[in-house]
């Protein structure tokens, strides 16, 4: 009977333990709004938001996340298509990817998607993961000097040597900058220039541009799966709109500085909105039918981050703040920021009507902002890179994040979380109720301000009494010092000298060095003599008297000599230093060497 | 499976149908400069100089960005000298871009060489003339000059903000624009600068606080209040406009809700002299000695020559009545701040409960020397004079008490009752018939008893009673609403309190509009509150020592 009572309370006790770790499980579920969905911590990728797109690619009803991967930033550059957690599929880029979008180019059926990589000044197309298409960019137009030079150049009319003068000259005045070809030659040793004409004069003179940033914008309907453009910004300070069918260039714009990225909303054929970042830290908005930026919102530092949220533009700075902007560049709000912007994404549920933005920052936080109210903090192992929202798989809400140490995240939406939305408004902060740190007086504080209190006269008095004493003993020491010549600077006029000693070593014998200085502007010191002082028993030196040569002003003369400590008993003396001038007997100088305890034994 | 080749011109050159030999494709040297671009706006500065070196080896140095990111990174770095060279070359790689020139001209300033930044960045003008930043570090590089008497380069750097402003209004410019015109003691103009600079943006709390704090120079404390209050709603922890705000509520009485500020002040920023001080003072009101004690004399180990410190020692150890400490602490006050009459009417004191009547009467004269519109000075002063048999003296003091008065009741001042009597008593003892001069204002107002801030010092006759000011009184109590879970009672029975003008202290001889300096918060505490210690410290005698010689 007891045994089995023993057995019972055992099985209740692991049951019970099972039921409380159960219960942890479910109170860190209800704190948390996302399910780990995946987490691979060396999934090795190298990428920003403009290179990660969620897309059902083969039609069957199933996201799949694309990613250009940067490799190591200079080789090994991939195209990563992930299938819930394993990877599906690598294909090799030849160069670093800017920007990854996914786009339906035509009417056909099956209605599936095809990705386009822009990269250097190309775009290359894919349909069901295999090259379709490469796009190049239009060429730059070239300098008609420049061209004519290298056509003289062809025909070898000119040597290499006066071909560099003219470019030079070219360069210099030219509004159209030169080419690459023309660049590089103008940089080259005059031996290799020969070779290098010889190489490239037959070939026609190019300008080319690269791309910064793509993005899509619909052609002639609102519909999820209509047929979209490309819109791709370029380092020339351009953005164009190509045809999907046909990728010729629709439309093209100028803008003032670089895009580093951009925001595209409406159809090309009613009305459009591109949004652009640039890189001389403003945000332009283009419209259809203007060659030129509509609007301009000048920035106080760099957009790191830009995403619309409905008719609001919002603006993650460098300078570690959110800003939110109208359509037409109206700042409507700001919000500072913990740590600094490294990347942005939209989060849109529209099943829910719920929009917010996503904001890595590189404390190893997103902060999921509405408005600018901060509804949400999720942490993360690792500085986050990368933020895509949306359909994983048959997940919808789904955040996909890839780190700075190259991991990749996986986390889905709860259906049952919800996001109140509190105002930010801050109650009085919490240091408000933190007590004040004044120290407690002692009870012997406490007796002293009694006493002070009763004999406060007799203090002061005898303060005031004390004091005059002070300084008449200082001022007698004073003179003494003056009188005996103890300073380290003479005082006499003729004989102005500074003198400082250096005891080195650590015993019996010791270095000592003097350093004698005359301070007199142009007049040399002659006829000095220096003589020691000092305690017989314990010390001896070799020569305790010797003359000092001519004093040249303004150099500094080391004087050595050696001191030897007789004493074992590990006791120190002060060694006298007198500088003295020939035929006087007040010394001029005088220091007192506290010299150390000699830490070693003689040996005998 | 279909591959995308690799551009014909990229592989490398092999014969063709008997033509020259294909020439390698160059690579574009712009090719990685959005790369750059990203990882330097994410201040990744570490591989972003990888990536840069990587590209200026690619182009042999002929990548523009590249070198202009590298020396951005340098300048953060610290090595102003590096960046402004590799600036200049970027310059000289691309004469017609204005980035170059302002970067160029910016590590100028930044190295002090402003007559050359201005020069360039003029240069970078001529390329763009539309440009704020242009306009605006124009502008901060007049405004550094340092030389205010020179109307020619004041005008010229507001001209070149104003420029900037219309142009783009952007915070800084407002707040350089408002320093310019503080700097040249234009303190309307700097007033309307920073209005309009909130209402562009009305969530900026540096802007807050300096309007707010300009406007406490000016004596509007209403409007001061009311900008306070609300740059604490935005950033509760601000430690300008706490100290601000704090020392206002002190003015006023409010030692509760002052400390409540204070209290997040003091973890913001521990160690901050005058935070430390005003605790002190607080401490003081709420007669709190030994706190008090140990909150200046933590303000005056964070700051040992900060005379305003002493002095509040002195006081507190005057009302301890340990007269011997109080003395070392005015005495070192004076040797900092040799200007100040109470300070040497405050020493008398204790030289007097020390028995020393020659100091103590030496000091009194240079206390009368110096103030100029101070009754109670010569108050203390007669009373010694009195005490000691010296009717005449005291008589001559008596006349110059009157005279102070009288200058004082034209600007509306008020005075505490407690001088008023003693002043009463001392015209009886020396039979100078009944006084007019007193009778009037006591009837007039109304007076508060022994509470202890009972200032006499004024700046001018602009100043209005603070405590009778009913709209005050709305603005403080809605500032501190949110406060109301802590300190229920945020002393909404304020008006009863009234007639408390507000004596606003030396503090503000500081323009308080330099960001960041800490003496430029104003410290009414120090004024007032001294004032009443004094004849308290001597009334008893005269009491006594008047019956007697009457007897």
């Amino acid at each position: 009977m007891q045994l089995h009572f023993a057995v019972a309370s055992t099985i209740f006790q692991n049951v019970f333990s099972l039921y409380k770790s159960m219960l942890n499980e479910i109170k860190i579920n209800i704190n948390g709004k996302w399910l780990d969905a995946h987490y691979d911590p060396v999934a090795n990728l190298y990428t920003f938001s403009s290179c990660i797109v969620l897309a059902d690619l083969h039609g069957d009803g199933e996201n799949k996340l694309v990613v250009g991967d940067l490799g190591t930033g200079s080789s090994n550059m991939k195209l990563k298509v992930y299938r819930g957690t394993g990877l599906m599929s690598e294909n090799t880029l030849l160069d670093l990817p800017t920007g990854l979008v996914s786009f339906l180019m035509d009417q056909h059926e099956p209605r599936t998607p095809a990705i386009a990589v822009a990269s250097g000044p190309y775009i290359y197309v894919y349909k069901n993961l295999r090259p379709y298409f490469k796009f190049t960019l239009p060429p730059l137009e070239v300098n008609a000097l420049e061209q004519d030079v290298w056509n003289q150049a062809r025909e070898d009319m000119i040597d290499p040597l006066s071909l560099k003068e003219m470019l030079d000259s070219i360069r210099d005045k030219a509004d159209v900058p030169l080419s690459v070809r023309s660049l590089r030659f103008l940089m080259l040793d005059p031996q290799d220039m020969e070779a290098f004409v010889n190489l490239y004069k037959e070939q026609p003179i190019r300008r080319q541009t690269v791309i910064t940033c793509i993005s899509t914008l619909k052609k002639n309907m609102a519909d999820e799966d209509a047929v979209s453009c490309l819109v791709i910004g370029t380092e020339s300070k351009d953005v164009y709109i190509l045809d999907p069918e046909a990728f010729t260039v629709l439309t093209k714009m100028s803008l003032p500085s670089a895009p580093t990225q951009m925001d595209v909303t409406g159809q090309f054929d009613v009305e459009f909105r591109i949004t652009v970042a640039c890189r001389n830290g403003n945000i332009y908005v283009l419209r259809r039918e203007s060659p030129k930026p509509k609007y301009c919102i000048e920035l106080s530092s760099h957009p790191v981050g830009l995403v619309r949220i409905g008719k609001n533009v919002v603006v993650g700075c460098a300078q570690e703040t959110l800003q939110g902007f109208t359509q037409k560049g109206k700042k409507l709000w700001t919000v500072c920021l913990p740590a600094p912007v490294t990347t942005m994404s939209v989060m849109d549920l529209p099943t829910r009507g719920f929009q917010a933005v996503l904001v890595g920052l590189a404390n190893s936080e997103v902060h999921l902002y509405r408005d600018k109210n901060l509804i949400s903090t999720i942490k993360t192992p690792d500085i986050v890179t990368s933020i895509c929202f949306g359909r994983y798989g048959r997940e919808d809400g789904t955040l996909i994040m890839t780190t700075k140490g190259g991991g990749l995240i996986v986390k889905i939406l709860k259906r049952t979380a919800v996001f109140d939305d509190r105002d930010s408004a801050p109650g009085p902060p919490l240091a408000q109720s933190i007590r004040l740190n004044v120290p407690k007086k002692t009870k012997l504080y406490v007796d002293q301000t009694m006493r002070e209190r009763e004999n406060s006269v007799a203090m002061h008095r005898a303060f005031q009494m004390d004091l005059s004493r002070l300084r008449l003993a200082a001022a007698r020491a004073y003179v003494k010092a003056l009188e005996s010549s103890l300073t380290p600077m003479s005082s006499s006029l003729s004989e102005p000298l500074r003198m400082n000693a250096v005891v080195q070593g650590l015993g019996p014998s010791f270095k000592l060095t003097l350093n004698i200085q005359n301070t007199a502007v142009c007049r040399p010191v002659m006829n000095l003599a220096i003589s020691f002082l000092y305690d017989e028993s314990l010390y001896s030196m070799k020569t305790a008297f010797f003359k000092i040569p001519l004093l040249v002003p303004g150099l500094n003369y080391p004087i050595d000599t050696f001191v030897e400590c007789l004493s074992d008993k590990g006791i120190s003396d002060i060694i006298k230093v007198f500088v003295l001038r020939e035929g006087k007997s007040a010394p001029l100088l005088t220091a007192h060497i506290n010299m150390p305890v000699s830490e070693g034994l003689a040996l005998n | 499976m279909l591959r995308f080749l690799p551009d014909p011109l990229l592989v490398a050159s092999e014969p063709k149908k008997g033509r020259a030999p294909k020439a390698p494709e160059l690579p574009i040297p712009e090719r990685k400069n959005w790369l750059i671009h990203l990882h330097y706006i994410r201040k990744d500065y570490e591989t972003c100089k990888d990536i840069i070196k990587e590209q200026l080896q690619e182009t042999r140095g002929m990548c523009e960005y590249a070198i202009y990111v590298q020396a951005l990174i340098l300048r953060l770095e610290g090595q102003i000298q590096q960046s402004l060279e590799l600036f200049q070359s970027c310059a000289i790689l691309n004469p017609a871009n204005p980035d170059n020139l302002k970067q160029v001209a910016r590590s100028l300033f930044l190295l002090g060489k402003h007559k050359a930044a201005i020069e360039v960045y003029h240069e970078a003008g001529k390329l763009n003339d539309e440009d704020w930043e242009v306009h605006h570090n124009l502008g901060v590089c007049y405004s550094v000059i340092k030389d205010y008497k020179n109307v020619c380069v004041v005008s010229q750097a507001e001209e070149q903000l104003n420029a900037a402003l219309q142009l783009n209004k952007q915070d800084r410019t407002f707040l350089t624009l408002g320093k310019v015109h503080l700097l040249s003691r234009d303190t309307d103009k700097a007033v309307d600068v920073y209005k309009a600079a909130v209402e562009f943006s009305p969530e900026n709390t540096e802007l807050l606080t300096t309007l707010g704090l300009l406007y406490l120079q000016l004596g509007k404390y209403q409007k001061a209040f009311e900008h306070l209050g609300n740059a604490l709603t935005f950033d509760p922890s601000n430690y300008k406009a706490i100290l601000a705000a704090g020392s206002m509520m002190q003015t006023h009485g409010d030692f509760d809700v002052a400390m409540n500020k204070y209290r997040v002040a003091a973890c913001v920023v521990p160690e901050s002299p005058p935070l430390w001080n005003n605790i002190g003072m607080c401490f003081f009101s709420k007669k709190k000695y030994v706190a008090a004690i140990s909150c200046l004399k933590r303000a005056h180990y964070l700051s040992p020559f900060d005379w305003k410190v002493l002095y509040n020692l002195g006081l507190v150890h005057l009302t301890m009545q340990q007269y011997a400490s109080a003395f070392h602490f005015l005495s070192a006050a004076t040797n900092l701040q040799p200007r100040l009459g109470e300070l040497y009417m405050l020493l008398a004191v204790a030289l007097t409960n020390l028995e020393d009547l020659d100091n103590a009467r030496r000091s009194y004269e240079q206390a009368v020397a110096l103030d100029h519109s101070n009754p109670l000075v010569n108050l203390n002063f007669a009373i010694l004079l009195y005490n000691h048999g010296d009717k005449k003296g005291a008589l001559q003091q008596y006349q110059e008490i009157e005279r102070k008065v009288n200058m004082l009741k034209d600007s509306n001042t008020e005075f505490d009752s407690e001088l008023m009597d003693m002043a009463q008593k001392m015209a009886t003892a020396l039979q100078v018939g009944e006084s007019l001069v007193w009778t009037k204002p006591a009837k007039d107002t109304k007076f508060k008893q022994g509470s202890a801030g009972v200032p006499i010092k004024t700046l001018g006759s602009s100043q209005q009673p603070l405590g009778t000011n009913q709209a005050l009184e709305q603005a403080m109590s809605s500032a501190a609403g949110y406060n109301r879970s802590i300190t229920p009672r945020v002393s909404l029975s304020q008006p009863k309190r009234s007639s408390v003008p507000l004596a606003e202290s030396s503090g503000l001889e500081n323009p308080p509009a330099v960001p960041g300096d800490a003496s430029g918060t104003p410290r009414p505490e120090e004024s007032d509150t001294p004032d009443t210690l004094p004849p308290l410290a001597a009334k008893p005698k005269v009491k006594s020592k008047s019956r007697q010689e009457l007897n």
